[in-house]
């Protein structure tokens, strides 16, 4: 548990953004992977098979969970309001290797995931937020390769597109502004 | 340029993932159209929310290990118990089941027996079964005809 610990809490760390949630999905996960350590062949890597239990455990409970239908501007904290506001004054992602790392941000992208299927949150957070590789995602998932790509590209629409309700008050502020300032 | 929007081109892969070339393609692009630039701007900020959500992850408490295994031993002892409860539940079925098949059994073969007893005693006052039915059939304690008449007149001839 003290070796495969953090891995697990990793997992859970995509799907959960409270530290009480994480713990229990992670306690829930080592609980099923003592009850079926006779069902590990020992093909694949322990920490692989934990992985799997990991993600499939996490899953279901944010499928058991009710999702939030849609993230409209007033569920925003003023922090991540400026925090919007400043990404795109300085047109955002231009920077986005070098950007600062805030717990604003990773809150708001929390909220912003909590809109999303929990197939779609998994999908974005270990390709685009973790760099995971499609076969890295079919491997957790059991999913094809062709359905991880499929997925991502749905999941990136859906974010964007919540992304750009949030951003499009904003937008029409700011031109407003340069309107004016003209 | 105009109209080959760049959507599906930031939609297909991961903002990191955009090659330089695709990327002065997709400038190049927003500077005319405004929709597709709405887009690249939501799409730029989505993908350093995911990346600041995907840095932030839990480490394990250090009463975590504890308390999992304190949970552990705690739903193997309800475990045991459940199957100890149905253990216990499986044997008080089954005995009353064999108490009914027991009375059942006493019921089925028991009633002739009585019978049968009932026949012993007949037989031990000195009766048969079909001497207790003619003496039932039987004239002895009728009366007859001539004794009712002489009764009759006896009892006329007294007034």
């Amino acid at each position: 548990m003290r070796r495969y610990g953090p891995r697990v809490f990793r997992v859970a760390s995509r799907f959960f953004r409270q530290r009480s949630l994480v713990e229990e999905a992670a306690q829930e996960v080592f609980l099923k992977a003592f009850s079926e350590l006779g069902s590990y062949e020992g093909r694949g890597s322990l920490e692989g098979w934990l992985t799997r239990i990991a993600t499939n455990i996490c899953l279901n409970l944010v499928r058991s969970s009710k999702r939030r239908p849609e993230l409209t501007v007033s569920d925003l904290t003023e922090d991540q309001t400026s925090w919007l506001e400043n990404k795109l004054a300085a047109n955002a992602g231009e920077h986005h290797n070098a950007v600062e790392r805030s717990l604003v941000a990773a809150d708001l992208a929390g909220k912003v995931l909590q809109t999303l299927t929990p197939d779609d949150q998994l999908v974005l957070t270990m390709i685009d937020g973790e760099d995971a590789s499609v076969k890295d995602v079919a491997e957790t998932t059991g999913w094809s390769e062709s359905k991880v790509k499929v997925q991502a590209f749905r999941a990136r629409r859906r974010m964007r597109e919540a992304v750009e309700k949030l951003l499009r008050p904003r937008r029409v502020n700011n031109k407003a502004a340069i309107d004016t300032v003209r | 340029m105009r109209n080959e929007h760049i959507i599906d081109l930031i939609e297909n892969s991961p903002m990191a993932a955009i090659s330089e070339s695709e990327l002065t393609r997709i400038r190049a692009h927003v500077a005319d159209c405004s929709p597709c630039e709405q887009a690249f701007a939501a799409a730029q900020v989505s993908a350093v929310l995911l990346k600041e959500g995907a840095a932030e992850s839990f480490e394990p408490s250090p009463f975590f290990q504890t308390r999992v295994l304190a949970t552990l031993r705690e739903r193997q002892s309800a475990n045991e118990w459940s199957w100890a409860r149905m253990w216990r539940a499986t044997g008080a079925l089954a005995s009353s089941m064999l108490a009914v098949v027991v009375a059942i059994a006493v019921l089925t073969f028991a009633a002739p027996s009585v019978s049968n007893e009932s026949e012993v005693s007949l037989a031990g006052n000195g009766y048969s079964a079909e001497e207790v039915i003619l003496n039932q059939d039987g004239s002895e304690d009728q009366v007859t005809d001539a004794q009712v008449l002489n009764s009759l007149y006896e009892a006329d001839e007294e007034k």
